[in-house]
C-alpha cells in the first residue's frame, strides 16, 4: 500500500511540477531569444521611421498635386483620393509592414462617403399619412378616397416618390400612392428641360392635371385632413388622366402660363368617363386648359389668379359631354422684414359644372375658401368653408324617405361603372373645418381638425380627426 | 467726278456708321443675364461682370436662404437667364429645383449646362463633412457639408475666380475684362482680409455662442471658437432645458458674445444673453442683409467691426470688473 501511495503522490507531484520543469528546461534558451527579439524590434523601429518619412513625402506630394488644381469638382476630388489610396497600396505592396502604413495614412472617410453618395439612383422619398377619426354617424358620409373612412385609425395614403433627371432633355417624376384598397399610379410623367420656341414645356405621362390649385397639390401638402367638397365631387380624388400637356410661358412682365392637356379619362372621375360608343372620336377625349398668373404685389405679398376649363365625355350616354369651369385665387402674405415665420395664406376656388345626360341637363357649382395663419415656426392654424350646390337636384325633397348624401356612391362615384346612373348632386351641402397643425420638424406633422357637415337631404355630421404624417428620404421641394 | 467721289465717301461713312450702330446695339443687347439664388453671388457677379452683365438675385438678403418661397415669378426670371449661380450643398433644395425645371431653359437646366454654376464646386475645403453615418435625428443636416461657406471671405475669392472663369467660357470675347475684374476683386479683398484679420487678431480663441451652425466658416477664419449653439440641432428650435444648460455652460466658460443672423428670432437669444451676462449681436449674414450693405466686402466690414467692438467692450468691462474686485 505504501509504495502504491508513494507512486501516486509522485505522479501527482510530477504532473503539478511538469510545467515548472519544462520552464526550467527552456530557461536557458529564453535569454538568447530575448536578445534576438530585441534586435528584431530595433530593426523594425528603424524601418518604421523610414516608412513614416517616406509617407510624409508622399503626402506632401499629394497635397502639392491638389493645390495645383484650383478648381476641384466633386468627381475630381474622388479621383485624387483614389490616386492617393492607390499610392498607399503600392507602398504597402513594396514593404511588408502593412499595419504601420495604414496607421499613418488611413483612407479618408469624406472621400469614401462622397463616392458612395455619387450614385445615379433617383431621389427616393416615402410619406405616410395616417388619421385617427371619430364620426358622429355609424356609416359616415365620406367624399374622397383619401379622407378617413370611418371611426378608428386609418391609413390615408402612403406616397412613394422616385424622381430624377433622365438625360439632358427630360426629367421623370413618379409618385405611387398606396391606400387601404390598393395602389394607384398617382403621377408618373416626364418633363422637358430643353428650350423650345414660344417657351414651351412638355409633360407626358400620368399627372395631376393643371386644373385650379388643389388638384395639383399632393395630399401630404394640403392644408386640411379632408379634401374640399367641391374637389371631391367634381374632380374625384384628383383629376390625373394619362395625357400629354403643353405649357406655354407667356412673355409678359408678370408670370403667366397657359397649359393645354389632352388625354384619356382612364381614371374614374365623377365628371368625366370614357364614352364607350364613341371611343374612337378624338373630340370625346378629355381636354383641360389652364391659365395661371402670378403677381408680385410687393416683397411680402404675392397673388395668384387662375382660370381653368375641362371638357370631355361623361359616359352617361352616347355623345354626352361634361364641361367644368374653374377659377382659383391664392394670396400669400409673408412680412419677412418683421418675422421669418409669420405667414398668412388665403386660398379659394370656384367650380361650375354643366353636364349633359340622356334625361336632363345638369348644372351645379361649388367652392371652398380657406385661410391659414402660421403664427410660429412650427405652428399654423386655419379654417375652411366649402359648399356644393345644384340647380337641378337629382333627388327631390321627398327622396323616398331615404337619406341621400352627395357622397352616396350610386350618385357619383360608381356612375361610370353603372352607366345610366344619374350624374349630379342631391342638393346643397356645406362643411366648416377649423384645424391646428404642429410640425416638430420639416419631416413630421400632427394635425387636429373638426369637420361640421350639413346636407340638404341627409342632415348633419360631426367629425374629429387627428392626422399624423412622416416623410423620409430625399428632401422635397415646397410648393408655393 | 468730285461729286461722285464725295457720294462714295458718304455712302461708305453711312455704312460704317450703321455697322457701328448695329454692333454697339448688338453689344448692348448681348449683356449676359445672370440670376443668382442669393444676393451675395449677385454682388460678386456684379463686380466680376461689370457693365457686361445684368445681375438679379432671387432671395432677399434679410431672408433665411433655407426657406425661400418658390414664387412663380422666379420661373419667368430663370427662363430669361443665361447664367444661374447658386450656393449648392443642398442649401436651396427646398425651393430652387422646381423653379429651374419650370424655367424651360437649356442653358441652366442641367448640372453640366453652360450656365449652371454650383458655386460650392469652387470651395477647396468644406467644413462639417460628415465622416460617420448620419440621419435626420441630428436635425436638418446637410449631408454634403456645411453650406454657409461664403461667410469666410477667402471663399469669396474662390467663388469670384470660378465666376470669372465661367463668364470667360460663355463670353470669350470679354475674357480679359473678366480676368482683370477678378484680379481687382481678389486684390482688394485680400488687403481687406488682412485688415479684418488684424482687427480680430486680439480675440483669437475667444469662445462665442451662435444661433445656427451658420458661422462655422466665419469662426474658423476669424479664429473664434463656437462653444455652443442656441439651436440644439440644426433647424430644431431651442427647448427650455437646452437653454438652461447652455446658460450654465456659458457662465462656466465665461462666454462673452452671442451672434445670430438677423433673420433668426431674437427673443431666446436676448434672454440667454441677459441671463449669462453677455452681449447679443444680431448680424447681417448676407449682402443686403441690412440697408447699406451693397458689396461682399461691405458685409464683412459690418460683421467684423461689430464683433470686434462688442468683444472690446466686453473685455473692457471684464477687466474693469476684475480691477474693481482687486481694489
Amino acid at each position: 500500500m505504501n509504495w502504491k501511495g508513494n507512486i501516486i503522490i509522485l505522479m501527482v507531484l510530477s504532473i503539478i511540477t511538469s510545467p515548472l520543469f519544462a520552464y526550467e528546461a527552456f530557461a536557458q534558451g529564453r535569454d538568447e531569444q530575448i536578445e534576438e527579439l530585441k534586435q528584431m524590434m530595433e530593426k523594425m523601429q528603424d524601418k518604421i521611421e523610414d516608412l513614416e518619412e517616406d509617407n510624409k513625402v508622399l503626402k506632401q506630394q499629394v497635397k502639392e498635386l491638389k493645390n495645383e488644381k484650383e478648381t476641384i469638382t466633386v468627381e475630381q476630388t474622388g479621383r485624387t483620393e483614389e490616386k492617393k489610396s492607390a499610392t498607399v497600396e503600392e507602398t504597402e505592396g513594396a514593404e511588408e509592414e502593412t499595419e504601420v502604413v495604414t496607421e499613418v495614412a488611413p483612407p479618408q472617410q469624406p472621400g469614401f462617403l462622397g463616392r458612395v453618395a455619387q450614385s445615379l439612383n433617383p431621389d427616393i422619398s416615402v410619406i405616410g399619412i395616417f388619421a385617427g377619426a371619430w364620426y358622429s354617424r355609424n356609416d359616415p358620409y365620406v367624399f374622397a378616397e383619401d379622407d378617413p373612412q370611418q371611426t378608428g385609425v386609418d391609413l390615408q395614403e402612403l406616397e412613394l416618390a422616385f424622381q430624377s433627371v433622365v438625360d439632358p432633355y427630360f426629367r421623370f417624376d413618379t409618385f405611387l400612392s398606396f391606400k387601404q384598397d390598393g395602389v394607384e399610379v398617382e403621377e408618373a410623367y416626364g418633363t422637358s428641360l430643353f428650350s423650345m420656341p414660344l417657351n414651351t414645356q412638355l409633360r407626358m405621362g400620368r399627372m395631376r392635371a393643371k386644373f385650379g390649385r388643389i388638384n395639383q397639390i399632393h395630399t401630404h401638402a394640403q392644408n386640411f385632413v379632408t379634401l374640399p367638397l367641391v374637389a371631391a365631387e367634381f374632380l374625384g380624388e384628383h383629376l390625373n388622366p394619362t395625357s400629354i400637356e403643353v405649357d406655354f410661358l407667356i412673355p409678359v412682365p408678370w408670370y403667366m402660363e397657359l397649359s393645354a392637356l389632352g388625354g384619356s379619362p382612364d381614371v374614374e372621375t365623377p365628371t368625366f368617363a370614357t364614352d364607350e360608343e364613341n371611343a374612337n372620336n378624338l373630340a370625346y377625349l378629355l381636354y383641360v386648359f389652364h391659365l395661371a398668373n402670378f403677381f408680385e404685389v410687393s416683397d411680402s405679398l404675392g397673388l395668384s389668379l387662375g382660370a381653368s376649363f375641362a371638357t370631355g365625355s361623361n359616359g352617361t350616354g352616347s355623345k354626352e359631354r361634361s364641361n367644368l369651369y374653374g377659377a382659383d385665387m391664392y394670396a400669400k402674405y409673408r412680412p419677412l422684414r418683421n418675422s421669418q415665420y409669420t405667414e398668412i395664406g388665403l386660398q379659394s376656388e370656384f367650380m361650375w359644372r354643366q353636364a349633359d345626360t340622356p334625361e336632363e341637363k345638369l348644372e351645379d357649382y361649388g367652392f371652398y375658401t380657406e385661410g391659414i395663419y402660421r403664427f410660429a415656426k412650427r405652428w399654423n392654424t386655419g379654417i375652411r368653408f366649402g359648399l356644393t350646390d345644384t340647380n337641378t337636384p337629382v333627388a327631390s325633397e321627398d327622396g323616398g324617405g331615404e337619406q341621400i348624401s352627395a357622397s352616396s356612391s350610386n350618385l357619383v362615384s360608381n356612375r361610370a361603372i353603372n352607366p345610366g346612373e344619374t350624374l349630379g348632386l342631391p342638393g346643397r351641402a356645406y362643411r366648416l373645418s377649423p384645424m391646428l397643425t404642429f410640425r416638430p420638424s420639416e419631416f413630421s406633422q400632427f394635425r387636429l381638425e373638426y369637420d361640421y357637415l350639413n346636407q340638404d337631404y341627409a342632415g348633419n355630421q360631426h367629425a374629429i380627426f387627428l392626422q399624423f404624417q412622416y416623410a423620409i428620404g430625399a428632401h422635397g421641394a415646397h410648393p408655393y | 467726278m468730285k461729286l461722285y467721289k464725295s457720294i462714295q465717301y458718304l455712302t461708305l461713312c453711312i455704312i460704317l456708321a450703321v455697322f457701328v450702330m448695329l454692333f454697339t446695339g448688338a453689344d448692348a443687347l448681348a449683356k449676359i443675364r445672370i440670376v443668382t439664388s442669393l444676393p451675395d453671388f449677385a454682388a460678386i457677379a456684379k463686380e466680376i461682370g461689370g457693365n457686361k452683365v445684368d445681375v438679379e438675385a432671387l432671395a432677399k438678403g434679410y431672408q433665411d436662404p433655407h426657406f425661400v418661397d418658390a414664387k412663380p415669378i422666379y420661373v419667368t426670371k430663370l427662363n430669361r437667364a443665361d447664367v444661374l449661380i447658386y450656393n449648392g450643398l443642398d442649401l436651396e433644395i427646398g425651393w430652387l429645383p422646381p423653379l429651374v425645371t419650370g424655367a424651360r431653359n437649356s442653358k441652366i437646366a442641367t448640372l453640366n449646362a453652360s450656365g449652371n454654376v454650383d458655386a460650392s464646386s469652387y470651395i477647396k475645403t468644406l467644413l462639417e463633412l460628415p465622416t460617420t453615418r448620419i440621419d435626420r435625428s441630428m436635425g436638418d443636416i446637410h449631408p454634403r457639408g456645411n453650406p454657409h461657406y461664403l461667410l469666410d471671405p477667402r471663399n469669396g475669392i474662390s467663388v469670384a475666380g470660378g465666376i470669372a472663369a465661367r463668364l470667360s467660357e460663355i463670353d470669350p470675347e470679354n475674357a480679359s475684362y473678366y480676368e482683370e475684374n477678378y484680379k481687382k476683386f481678389a486684390e482688394t479683398l485680400k488687403s481687406k482680409i488682412e485688415k479684418w484679420e488684424a482687427e480680430l487678431a486680439r480675440y483669437r480663441g475667444t469662445e462665442i455662442v451662435t444661433y445656427h451652425k451658420l458661422w462655422s466658416y466665419f469662426t474658423e477664419w476669424a479664429g473664434l471658437k463656437v462653444m455652443g449653439t442656441i439651436e440644439p440641432k440644426p433647424g430644431i428650435p431651442p427647448s427650455p432645458s437646452h437653454v438652461a444648460d447652455l446658460i450654465k455652460d456659458m457662465e462656466a466658460e465665461h462666454v462673452r458674445l452671442i451672434i445670430a443672423a438677423n433673420y433668426y428670432p431674437e427673443k431666446t437669444a436676448k434672454l440667454i444673453a441677459e441671463k449669462a451676462g453677455t452681449t447679443f449681436l444680431s448680424l447681417p449674414a448676407s449682402v443686403e442683409g441690412r440697408n447699406g450693405i451693397k458689396t461682399y466686402s461691405d458685409l464683412f466690414d459690418v460683421i467684423v467691426s461689430e464683433i470686434a467692438s462688442a468683444l472690446k467692450e466686453q473685455t473692457g468691462a471684464a477687466s474693469d470688473h476684475l480691477s474693481h474686485n482687486g481694489g
